[in-house]
């Protein structure tokens, strides 16, 4: 190599040990926030809350370290007048680059949510380079944002993380929440033929004692972040809250059931007959009758039996037949029920508006307009269920029955 | 002065040796004259045994035995040289050619010829045979003894497998060739054989299988050795580094091996061996990448189950070329792809290391480069400790003391086993040299340098050409036809033509129907048993 090369060569050498070059950040100059909270002042700026990994005591994760005696996470209150400044203001407070690639949950208040709405909020979101889209979306429910983020959790060491895992597992075994993302709720609030879920959280028990370490300390805990129905959301703002059978109708109709149980009563039992759902699908069809949109919902579900609490004959197929009759009924007045809330509110959570978009384009434009105040509510919707009883579990005949057999 | 200059001065005119002087004097007809010449030229090495016999009294008529002690098969010159003489000494010589009688009735060793200048007399002694010169003649009889004490035919060290031939080649450039010739047992199979390097006159053959193998190659492979004029040549790796077409590249462009099975194998695709006598790697050119990702062995083994180690060797390779750079990209440019558990745990490793990502990574690869280094050349008794001082030392001392992050030994310590399941060491050291600049590359622009240095690096490759033949055939160009024996390996019964990008004079390599079929009917084994077999039922 020639002398002319060598001073260049050596330059270029020095180049990866410089810092501050291009985008290269270490890792340890991250705080990786795994949650974003956002509260609403009095007088109308937005207080954020992060909550950031402090992967020292992440336990498991280095030997050594100070796990499992300090709280795993640590969290950080900012004031501003848009989530970006809020989050600007932080580094006041955080010595390191707040790092929201990693932020999988973002939490809002009930407040927030009602009064002004998640639009503008949603933009800066969306807008930042780091921030996911995938990113969930959950509300606060009868408690302040920051505080919900603050609580600590024990199996999941990032509340965060426990927070998603909870609504992932309540949405495919329960069937009654959704899990909204960043993305999800942007495409429905956007669309004039659907509005957006989000899940709801609560915090159940004493939320000061929940921010120490006393929280992990003891078995029970002080207190429990839990999933709390979902709210309905329209022209980007928090409307009304969808609990219990209702939440569970209003999954059936959106197809997003996975394994749901569905109790019926039994010959005066009331819940006798537990049955757990495997396998659904929903079809809706959209035609126009006589000028006037309607919708049929059809459902189909497959499913085992899983707790049958009063005698009946299960080898029987005609006693089979009967339960399944007894499931279409119970399903059928779910989601009816559903569909007649979300009527009652004006909200087209279903999406029926999107779908007649997708199969009469054309007629679509005169509804859309008025689509959520005075054709949805008007809507005639038809839903129809099939059943069916797949397996019956481990074994034949309840042992009532056979106990009862067996006296006769 | 600069030390440029200085450097031109010293620039000197190439001497010539004094080699060509001997030429000029001929064999003298007095045997006296004759021994004299050669033990002045030998400058009286005692190695050089001279035995003075007479072989007939009237007249009187003597000869000389001259070989070279250790060069030698003892016995041979014993029983069927002096033994043979002695026994055949005439009291009266007829009046017939003194060569003709000793070549029909005295001599009884295999090859006998006649020479009548210095070099070739001296060229054939010093390689072991024995120069018989008689009075009054001036010519010497030169008699094949070549022999004594070589390395036996073992199994290879550097190339080891598990199915085939254990046989490797030996020093032995006589040995090696025969282990092919036992391989091949055809007339086609040429051999040329030279002589290069001024002061070794190091014995080189060059191979090839007349009929398959394109002309051009071989008359390249002869140009290029022909040009050779170097003063010594103590192994093929002296020849490989003075015919390869890149001579300042990173990669290979001449492969070599010690397996006689492998030579075959490339002969019958219509390449060319170098064999040089002293060395018992033989070199085979032309070389194209993916050779180096193939052992005999995959032929030997059913075609999935080598296919999917060829490809993990693929797969290996690139591991060790990019795999620090790698982690060092994501850590410090794309942490967002990293999955936030895995994120966390890493982050918690380095919080308490004190240097960026680069230099930790910088810091376990070159003490990995030490320690394979110490480790490759120390006698086993030694590398042991070496092992423990690696392993426990750097390894945990290194993790313990917060220098570097556990993950990042991990990273390396993959790397290095990538590294060394590259079965060719030639372009596993490649690899090794370029991980640096990746880690460079990756240090400075995350993911982008990365690709930025694997588009320089595939242009790179695809430019090379080895004695003629594309490097990255037969992808670039793309011959879909060879591709069957690339990074996959198709069924035997497939291979059906030989490489196209040798360009082989004969195409066809066998049969287009050597797929196995079953029997057309079970009937026909099973009337086979018979009653009272134990299959019976």
């Amino acid at each position: 190599m020639s002398r002319k090369w060598i001073i260049p060569f050596f330059m270029a050498a020095c180049l990866p040990f410089l810092s501050g070059c291009w985008s290269s950040i270490e890792l340890k100059e991250l705080a990786i926030v795994s949650a974003y909270a956002l509260d609403k002042k009095e007088d109308g700026t937005y207080v954020g809350t992060f909550q950031l990994i402090n992967p020292m005591n992440v336990p498991g994760a280095l030997q050594g370290g100070a796990s499992g005696q300090n709280p795993s996470i640590a969290t950080y209150t900012a004031t501003g007048d848009n989530p970006l400044e809020v989050a600007d203001r932080a580094s006041t407070i955080v010595s390191r680059d707040l790092y929201f690639a990693h932020t999988s949950l973002l939490v809002i208040s009930e407040e927030l949510a009602r009064e002004e709405g998640l639009s503008s909020i949603l933009d800066a979101m969306e807008r930042g380079i780091e921030f996911r889209t995938t990113t969930k979306i959950v509300i606060s429910r009868d408690v302040k944002a920051g505080e919900f983020v603050q609580v600590l959790t024990a199996i999941d060491q990032v509340p965060a993380e426990k927070a998603i895992k909870s609504l992932e597992f309540t949405e495919e075994l329960y069937g009654e929440n959704i899990a909204t993302n960043l993305q999800k709720f942007i495409n429905a609030a956007v669309s004039t033929g659907k509005e957006p879920l989000v899940s709801g959280f609560s915090v159940e028990g004493d939320i000061e004692k929940a921010k120490t370490m006393e929280q992990l300390q003891s078995s029970d805990g002080s207190a429990t972040i839990k999933v709390n129905g979902m709210g309905v959301f329209k022209e980007g703002k928090l409307v009304n809250w969808i609990d219990g059978e209702k939440s569970e109708g209003t999954l059936w109709v959106l197809d997003q059931i996975r394994q749901a149980p569905v109790n019926i009563d039994w010959e005066n039992h009331e819940d006798a007959i537990s049955y757990k759902v495997v396998r659904q699908k929903t079809n809706v069809a959209t035609k126009i009758k006589d000028g006037k949109p309607a919708i049929s919902v059809h459902i189909r579900a497959e499913g085992d039996l899983r707790v049958i609490e009063v005698p009946v004959d299960i080898t029987n197929p005609h006693v089979l037949f009967r339960i399944e009759g007894a499931l279409q009924q119970k399903i059928q007045a779910e989601a009816k029920a559903a569909i007649e809330v979300a009527q009652k509110t004006k909200t087209d959570i279903f999406g029926f508006g999107e779908k007649l978009h997708h199969s009469e384009p054309k007629v679509w434009q005169q509804f859309e307009k008025e689509w959520q105040d005075v054709y949805f509510p008007a809507l005639d919707v038809d839903v129809t269920v099939e059943a069916f009883i797949r397996r019956t579990g481990m074994r034949n005949n309840p042992y009532l029955f056979d106990l009862n057999k067996k006296s006769e | 002065m600069s030390y440029r200059k200085l450097r031109k001065k010293m620039h000197y005119k190439e001497q010539i040796p004094d080699s060509a002087s001997d030429t000029q004097k001929s064999i003298d007809t007095s045997i006296t004259e004759n021994l004299n010449f050669i033990k002045q030229k030998t400058g009286n090495s005692p190695d050089i045994i001279i035995r003075t016999l007479a072989i007939s009294h009237d007249p009187k008529v003597s000869a000389a035995i001259i070989h070279v002690d250790g060069l030698v098969d003892n016995p041979t010159i014993n029983e069927f040289l002096v033994q043979t003489m002695e026994d055949s000494v005439q009291e009266k010589l007829q009046d017939e050619d003194l060569f003709t009688v000793f070549t029909e009735k005295v001599v009884a060793v295999g090859s006998l010829e006649t020479v009548s200048d210095w070099d070739t007399l001296f060229q054939s002694l010093l390689s072991g045979d024995t120069v018989i010169l008689l009075d009054g003649k001036n010519e010497a009889l030169i008699a094949s003894t070549r022999g004594g004490e070589r390395r036996p035919v073992e199994q290879s060290d550097s190339e080891i497998t598990l199915r085939g031939s254990k046989e490797g080649f030996t020093e032995s450039i006589n040995t090696n060739t025969a282990l092919v010739r036992r391989i091949i047992k055809n007339p086609n199979l040429w051999v040329e054989s030279m002589n290069l390097g001024k002061q070794t006159n190091t014995d080189l053959s060059i191979m090839y299988i007349n009929g398959i193998v394109d002309e051009n190659i071989v008359k390249e492979v002869r140009q290029r050795l022909g040009r050779v004029d170097l003063d010594a040549i103590l192994d093929s790796g002296y020849i490989e580094q003075v015919i390869e077409d890149e001579s300042s590249g990173l990669f290979p462009t001449v492969t070599h091996t010690e397996r006689p099975d492998a030579v075959a194998g490339n002969l019958l695709e219509g390449r060319v061996a170098i064999f040089v006598n002293g060395t018992p790697h033989v070199l085979i050119v032309p070389a194209i990448m993916i050779q180096f990702f193939q052992t005999p062995e995959d032929y030997y083994v059913r075609f999935p189950i080598s296919t999917l180690i060829r490809m993990l060797r693929v797969f290996m390779f690139l591991i060790s070329l990019i795999g620090p750079a790698f982690y060092v990209a994501v850590t410090t440019f794309h942490q967002e792809m990293i999955p936030t558990d895995l994120l966390v745990i890493i982050a918690s490793q380095t919080e308490s290391v004190p240097f960026p990502a680069i230099v930790e990574a910088l810091i376990m690869e070159v003490t990995f480069e030490i320690l394979r280094e110490a480790g490759l050349r120390m006698p086993n008794k030694i590398s042991a400790t070496i092992s423990i001082v690696g392993a426990l030392v750097i390894g945990q001392g290194v993790i313990q003391a917060g220098i570097v992050s556990p993950a990042m030994v991990i990273v390396v310590a993959t790397t290095a086993i990538a590294s060394l399941a590259t079965p060719n060491y030639d372009i596993a050291i490649s690899a090794r040299l370029l991980r640096f600049a990746f880690m460079l590359g990756a240090a400075i622009a995350g993911f982008y340098g990365i690709i930025l240095g694997l588009i320089m690096l595939i242009v790179h490759l695809v430019s090379l050409r080895s004695f003629g033949i594309p490097y990255m055939a037969p992808f670039a160009p793309l011959i879909p036809k060879s591709l069957k024996d690339s990074i996959m390996r198709g069924p035997i019964w497939s291979f059906n033509e030989r490489p196209k990008s040798l360009n082989p004079q004969n195409r066809v390599r066998q049969g287009t129907d050597q797929k196995p079929l079953p029997p057309i009917k079970r009937g026909m084994m099973r009337a086979e048993t018979k009653e009272g077999d134990k299959n019976e039922s």
